[in-house]
């Protein structure tokens, strides 16, 4: 405390000393270099930056000071870990809790043994390629968040690094084919997925999820559009902001690329628990749904109960009695 | 304990990059990568001052807090190194940086960043001290021969400081104290959650 | 949170405290904060700290990387502070640098560029062999065939042009030893031509500091600042031109709360720290000075008895300084009066005041006027000769300040000995060569009694109608042997030059912009380059600013074929056939003169200077005990058995034979020491009298000699003139000269003997007994306000040759049009012309130049280093935000600058930034390799070529010489600037 003391002392003898100089008689010139000198915590209250002239041509190096990393550091090290944690293990535990107590969503009317195109293979194509993307980009980056405190210790230092050097690469590659998944998704589906009148009914009647209800749908059901617009909306911006970060400095500074940085991982996380939620409707969760992606035939009973304005439209098309729908056809039509 | 600082004296620095130029050519550090620079605040203007910067080797340093991969090691002597073989080039020590210290070579594809490189505080790396391949990841390890980083030991005007934080507060206050003026340590509020304000 | 690997580590290693505690042997206190950069008594409160920072040393110096190192010790060779430079050496490769703490005047300090030249010698981008010109392709050839072809062709040009034809420039860079040999070279030739940087950064220096007070030098020390009390900066950027000078100035001005005043027309980064900063307008230094002696005058803060015992020419000068009210000096140079009446009274009672320049005052038309008003202002207020006074000129190149007194220079032989008949009768004595035989190697007696053509206008000896330069025929060849052309100004027009001349050879250890230019120019033959190595490859000594001398040691030998100064000019010499006469007294191995030999040589000859007493053995003793030297004295204690009681380096004039063991003079003109602790006197080297003319008509004749002030113990109490024998007979003091001196005098002089000086005593022992008496060799005389004889004996203003004040020309023009130096001089018709063209309405702005940090001279070697050329990549043109907003030009934008002359144009980068005022442009002088806006990267051979390129200042820069030197005028010119 003697030393503070003596600091105190010290502070007042130099300002007095300063007030003293800059008291001096003003001339039109006179400039005291010395006395007006720029002060440190003066400038990070004013800014909460410090910025100056460098010579090398890396201008970015010209910020001196940008104490806004502590903010950042929290983020990534505690907020994103809940926000992460909870929507991804919540996620799972209200799917775990839902299949215990609901279970899988049974065709009612059985399968009819007739199918019918839902998807074709340049849809299916499209679709495993972005979800394939997806979940080495979702593993690759959860990696980032959660296999430090998780991973590591089980694998030790040298392996952890190994591999998480692998999944960044994978990350920055995968980058590209999952984006041009997500753009492709975008204009492949955006016929059927604007939302309309008849999502409304649906929402309302919880999707039929629980009991025996099928409220009616057409390609696309009011929970398929989420999920389209989730991966066309978070897709895009988990691809802008990564971009951002793989891309260092176009565009952005340190701010740019901590803003891109949460935007990123936040919406990644979400999207993890989303897309947790549509791999479970789509497998386990639904009896009859992944053949829609899988051979891209459904059953016809499925579509009736699922998509049954769909079914008519597509009856409506290829005449009532043929249950077997040719796209390629009707692409040729 | 020992506890390793920069403190430069922004009333002494005069950019003359001196400190630049000796870490370049202790540790053969390459083009683009910057493990030191100086900083002009008001360039041409009244009051101008400039600050030669580098890692600061911070108390709870947030770049060890938020590497991904934990590559980040607090000497003895409070020096935060890392492991260039752990280090995966992701940037995120560089986000979390108050003092632009990371630096990163352009190996990878679409400017992605190889190991990161820093400024060492001439103590090298994880590697025996002095070995071969401790010099060409990271370059000289002066503190193992007894010797302060060549920056600080180079400083044209006794500007930049370097050693332990309280011997070179004291050696700052002595000069504000002389002087009459002091426009702060530079950093220390930050990196160290200290200041000696003058 | 410590990995794994580091566990183990912190086990085995610990705290660096912890290996500390208790142990002997480990860095001790002093040690440790030295390291930290302290020394000295300002750290008492530390005292009870504790210890304990850094690890114990290793033995050896450097870790098991470096084990077997060998520590050479050399001099910085990139600017005149004179840094030592300590190398660690294994296996003949330089592999590391570390802080020279023992050195008094770095203390392990530097900057930029001294933190990094161990590049500059295992750069893959030096020249690695001899190369010639053949058909526009770069061609190597042989050490032998281009030594033989180069002679062949240049005792072609002799032949038919005489020897005047061939121009000689030498460097700043050569050793004392090179730069003596190059003129000694010039001498046997047979020429005057022989000239080297000098003569852009400090000619005008020499000349106007040498005409008030005897040597044309800095008078007290970087070191000697610190007791300084006022630091008046006008024309020195010392951030950036001398960093490490500032460890110092800042010192003093910190612990003596010493003013700190810097005049400047930029707020460079001298002036940030400045307590007070003047903004000028740039060319009116002097209106400036004056303005602040008519605030001493007017206010009576003059040192009336300084001024009465040791100044001659008092009263003329207040005539002149009455002129300039501070209305006057503020309608010409913009500064307020109550600044500058306060800077006045800072300067004139807060003493010991010194004055600190470099080229801000010298490279202008008026170079050596300005420099005569800062000593004038020194002189008024008797702020010279004692410590913390005096003008402190810093100089740029590391040897600078010695190439110049070893003669290397135009006007003179070695050590200020003039070209009269009895300058050469001396080194025809010294060299013990017969004097008919230097005659019979000039064209004609005249011409080897006249100066030669300055090196800012070898191009206009090149191109000038025959008839209008005084000498044979025009210059035909030029032999540049570390010199850049980009540091002279008109590029465009020695463009034609390098086109015109028949030979051109560049020695150096980079091509430089003569190789890159003379492409430009169309030559496809005739250029030559020859490899040298640098300083670091090389031994000898060298002078620093504040006239130490300092030895190199060689760290490395010279890599590739690049050879050694030395060896290269005796490779000429001998091919010339005169090798033989020229290196009698100095022994050659294999090719290559020893450089301890040469500076022996120049002891026995160089007693005008004092450089007699600094024999090789003395110097490298101070290099080995360089901690012995005080910080602040730069003596050694008087008990030392090696230096004791010396001065570091042993600043001259260090006088008599090294015998005499004085100890050198750190302050010159101080007569507060005994001459044998360094005193000394003003120089009467102007005669002892003067007739005066009256206003009434009549004559009166004044004394030149100093009134009732001596050095202390001078066993004469008044003023005395310079020692000859006569006057020692005179004085009964011929009595102590010994049998051997006296027959040494006899020789020098058979004929009249009386007539031997103290300078031509070639035993020193005229020296020696007037040392004996306490009397100064030279004299003791009066420092002169008037010196007669310079173009304007009192320094007049007289606007820049290209000014945007044209309505101030007609009341301050330039001097009219002469012939100086063998050409004509025709500054007066082109300042006329250019008023009558209206040039400074179609270019607007000032345009000055100057230093950066991270480079020096023409660049070539530092824009070749990448740690230095990474941190200042493009040639670029300080401009105001003002002008800047107004011309639409953004910050890092690129823009056209042309000039006023030539319709010269080129294309850099702006930095919109406020250190330059409205109106006031500035470009750093050190990029080449760029032309008009095309790059001549493809000029240079494969390989060499610097990284950085860009424009160079001096492609814009124009006419205006001073009219005592050939200094041209870089400083203040007029441009435009445009956005490209």
């Amino acid at each position: 405390m003697a030393s503070f003391g003596r600091f105190i002392r010290l502070a007042v003898g130099a300002w007095a000393l300063l007030l003293l100089v800059t008291a001096a008689p003003a001339g039109a010139q006179q400039v005291n270099p010395t006395a007006s000198a720029v002060k440190e915590q003066q400038l990070l209250q004013e800014l909460n930056r410090i910025q100056g002239r460098v010579s090398i041509p890396d201008q970015r190096s010209g910020v001196l000071e940008q104490p806004q990393g502590r903010e950042w550091r929290e983020f990534r090290d505690v907020t994103l870990r809940w926000i992460g944690g909870i929507a991804i293990l919540g996620m799972i535990a209200a799917i775990v809790i839902f299949y215990l107590t609901v279970g899988m969503v049974r065709l009612e009317a059985g399968r009819s043994g007739r199918t019918i195109v839902r998807f074709n293979a340049f849809e299916r194509f499209v679709h495993w390629l972005t979800a394939s993307c997806f979940i080495v980009l979702a593993i690759s980056g959860l990696n980032i968040t959660f296999g430090r405190p998780l991973l590591l210790p089980l694998i030790g230092f040298e392996a952890f690094s190994e591999w998480s050097q692998w999944a960044k690469f994978a990350h920055n590659y995968l980058s590209f084919p999952f984006t041009l998944g997500v753009v492709l998704i975008f204009l492949m589906w955006i016929g059927g997925n604007i939302p309309s009148k008849v999502d409304v009914e649906w929402a309302k009647r919880g999707g039929g999820l629980i009991g025996h209800d099928h409220p009616p749908a057409y390609r696309f059901n009011a929970g398929q559009k989420m999920i389209y617009w989730i991966v066309v909306i978070g897709g895009g911006l988990v691809a802008a902001s990564g971009y951002a970060l793989m891309f260092p400095f176009y565009g952005t500074g340190i701010e740019g690329m901590q803003m891109a940085q949460i935007v990123h991982s936040i919406v990644a996380v979400l999207f993890v628990a989303a897309m947790i939620a549509h791999i479970y409707i789509g497998t386990i969760g639904m009896e009859g749904a992944f053949e829609a992606m899988g051979s891209g035939e459904v059953d016809v009973n499925w579509a009736r109960e699922h998509h049954s304005l769909w079914l008519d439209e597509q009856k409506a098309r290829t005449g009532p009695n043929d249950g077997q729908p040719q796209p390629a056809t009707a692409a040729a039509e | 304990m020992a506890r390793m600082k920069f403190l430069c004296d922004a009333d002494r620095c005069i950019e003359c990059n001196a400190c630049v130029t000796a870490c370049k050519n202790e540790h053969e550090v390459p083009w683009g990568i910057n493990r030191r620079r100086v900083v002009t605040i008001n360039d041409g203007k009244p009051g101008e001052r400039s600050i030669s910067m580098a890692c600061m080797h911070c108390t709870d340093a947030p770049c060890a807090a938020v590497c991904p991969v934990n590559c980040f090691y607090t000497t003895a002597d409070a020096v935060v190194l890392h492991s260039k073989d752990l280090c995966i080039g992701c940037g995120y020590c560089f986000y979390a940086c108050p003092f632009g210290a990371p630096q990163y070579p352009k190996v990878g594809n679409f400017g992605s960043r190889g190991k990161m490189d820093k400024c060492t505080y001439c103590a090298g790396g994880p590697e025996a001290d002095g070995s071969k391949a401790e010099y060409e990841k990271y370059g000289a390890n002066r503190l193992a021969e007894g010797k302060l980083p060549l920056c600080a030991e180079m400083c044209s005007t006794k500007s930049l400081l370097a050693g332990d934080g309280e011997i070179i507060a004291q050696i700052y206050k002595e000069r504000v104290m002389k002087r009459g003026y002091g426009s702060g340590a530079w950093g220390w509020k930050t990196a160290y959650r200290e200041t000696i304000e003058s | 949170m410590l990995i794994k690997r580091t566990n183990q580590r912190s086990d085995r290693r610990g705290s660096v405290a912890e290996s500390l505690a208790g142990q002997a042997g480990g860095l001790d206190r002093r040690t440790f904060l030295r390291r930290s950069g302290l020394a000295g008594g300002a750290l008492a409160a530390l005292g009870a700290m504790p210890v304990g920072s850094v690890r114990k040393a290793e033995a050896a110096a450097a870790g098991p990387l470096a084990a077997g190192a060998v520590v050479k010790k050399s001099i910085c060779t990139h600017c005149a502070v004179g840094c030592t430079v300590t190398a660690e050496v294994l296996n003949g490769v330089w592999i590391g640098q570390e802080p020279s703490w023992d050195s008094p005047i770095n203390r392990g300090s530097h900057c930029a560029k001294g933190a990094s030249v161990r590049e500059l010698v295992h750069s893959d981008r030096r020249l690695r062999y001899p190369m010639k010109l053949v058909n526009g392709q770069w061609t190597r050839v042989s050490w032998d065939m281009a030594v033989n072809e180069i002679g062949d062709k240049l005792l072609q040009v002799r032949e038919k042009s005489g020897s005047d034809s061939v121009y000689w420039l030498g460097s700043a860079k050569m050793t004392n030893e090179g730069a003596y040999l190059f003129r000694k070279l010039g001498a046997f030739w047979g020429t005057n031509n022989t000239d080297h940087q000098a003569r852009i950064c400090h000619s005008t220096t020499v000349t106007g500091v040498a005409n008030t007070w005897g040597y044309g030098a800095m008078t007290n020390s970087i070191n000697d600042m610190r007791n300084s009390k006022t630091m008046l900066f006008i024309g020195s950027n010392a951030a950036e031109a001398h960093p490490v000078s500032m460890q110092h100035l800042l010192e003093s001005k910190e612990l003596n709360k010493a003013n700190f005043i810097v005049f400047d027309p930029r707020l460079t980064r001298t002036a940030a720290h400045a307590t007070e900063y003047v903004r000028i307008r740039p060319g009116t230094d002097i209106p400036v000075l004056y303005g602040m002696m008519w605030h001493i005058l007017k206010n009576g803060w003059e040192d009336k008895e300084f001024i009465a015992q040791r100044v001659y020419g008092f009263d003329d000068l207040r005539k002149e300084v009455e002129k300039w009210n501070p209305q006057e000096v503020e309608r010409v140079t913009g500064v307020p009066a109550a600044q500058l009446e306060r800077v006045a009274k800072m300067f004139a009672t807060q003493k010991p005041a010194t004055i600190i320049w470099c080229m801000g005052q010298t490279q202008h038309t008026v170079g050596t006027a300005n420099v005569r008003a800062s000593c004038i202002s020194l002189l008024m207020t008797g702020n010279i000769g004692k410590a913390g006074a005096g003008a402190n000129i810093l100089r740029g190149h590391d040897n600078v300040q010695g190439a110049t007194d070893v003669g290397l220079d135009i006007v003179t032989l070695p050590f200020y000995y003039g070209l009269a008949e009895g300058a050469w009768k001396h080194w025809s004595r010294v060299w013990e060569v017969d004097y008919d035989y230097l005659v019979s190697r000039f064209d004609e007696k005249k011409l080897m009694e006249t100066p030669g053509i300055p090196l800012t206008r070898w191009f206009d000896a090149a191109l000038l109608p025959k008839a209008d330069v005084a000498q044979k025929d025009n210059v035909k060849a030029v032999f540049v042997q570390g010199h850049a052309s980009n540091s002279i100004t008109r590029i465009p027009e020695s463009l034609k030059g390098l086109k015109a001349l028949e030979l051109l050879v560049i020695a150096d250890p980079h091509p430089t912009t003569w190789a890159s230019l003379a492409v430009e120019a169309g030559r496809k033959d005739g250029v030559y380059i020859l490899p040298v190595a640098t300083q670091f490859e090389c031994t000898g000594s060298r002078v620093a600013s504040n006239r130490s001398m300092q030895w190199g040691e060689q760290i490395v030998k010279p890599i590739f074929e690049s050879k050694d100064d030395l060896e290269i000019i005796y490779l000429m010499a001998k091919k010339f056939g005169f090798a033989d006469k020229m290196f009698k007294n100095i022994e050659v191995e294999n090719n290559l003169p020893v450089a301890e030999d040469v500076l022996r040589e120049i002891n026995r000859g160089s007693w005008s200077t004092g450089y007699c007493g600094q024999s090789p053995e003395r110097i490298k003793a101070h290099m080995k005990n360089q901690h012995k030297f005080d910080l602040v004295t730069m003596r050694a204690p008087k008990d030392d058995p090696e230096v004791g009681g010396d001065y570091y380096g042993l600043p001259w004039p260090c006088w008599g034979s090294p015998e005499v063991k004085h100890p050198g003079s750190p302050l010159l003109y101080n007569n507060n020491l005994h001459v044998m602790d360094g005193g000394g006197a003003f120089r009467p080297r102007f005669g002892i009298e003067r007739e005066e003319k009256l206003p009434d008509g009549t004559t009166r004749k004044v004394s030149l000699l100093a009134d009732k002030s001596f050095s202390k113990g001078s066993e004469i109490e008044d003023g005395y003139p310079e020692f000859t024998l006569a006057s020692l007979k005179k004085l009964g003091w011929d009595k102590d000269l010994t049998e051997a001196e006296m027959a040494t005098i006899q020789r020098v002089n058979p004929a009249n003997p009386d007539a031997v000086s103290w300078a031509i005593d070639l035993s020193g022992g005229i020296q020696r007994v007037a040392l004996k008496h306490g009397c100064v060799p030279f004299g003791n005389g009066k420092a002169r306000m008037n010196a007669f004889g310079l173009p304007d004996p009192i320094p007049v203003h007289r606007e820049p040759i290209y000014t945007p004040r044209v309505d101030l020309v007609e009341k301050y023009p330039t001097l009219p049009d002469a012939k100086q130096f063998r050409l004509p001089n025709i500054g007066f018709s082109v300042q006329k012309a250019a008023i009558e063209k209206g040039i400074a309405k179609q270019f607007p702005l000032i345009l000055s130049s100057g230093r950066l940090v991270e480079y020096e001279g023409g660049g070539e070697e530092t824009r070749t280093n990448p740690w230095l050329a990474e941190l200042q990549q493009d040639m670029f043109i300080e401009i105001s935000p003002a002008d800047a907003a107004d011309r639409g030009i953004k910050d890092g934008g690129w823009v056209w600058v042309s000039g006023a002359e030539n319709s010269s144009r080129a294309r850099m980068k702006a930095l919109v930034t406020e250190r330059v005022g409205k109106g006031v442009a500035w470009m750093p002088f050190h990029f080449g390799g760029w032309f008009g806006g095309n790059d001549l990267r493809k000029n240079y051979p494969a390989g060499t070529d610097p990284i950085v390129l860009g424009e160079s200042a001096n492609t814009i820069t124009s006419y205006g010489y001073d009219p005592a030197t050939g200094m041209q005028e870089p400083k203040v010119t007029l441009c435009q600037i445009v956005a490209a």
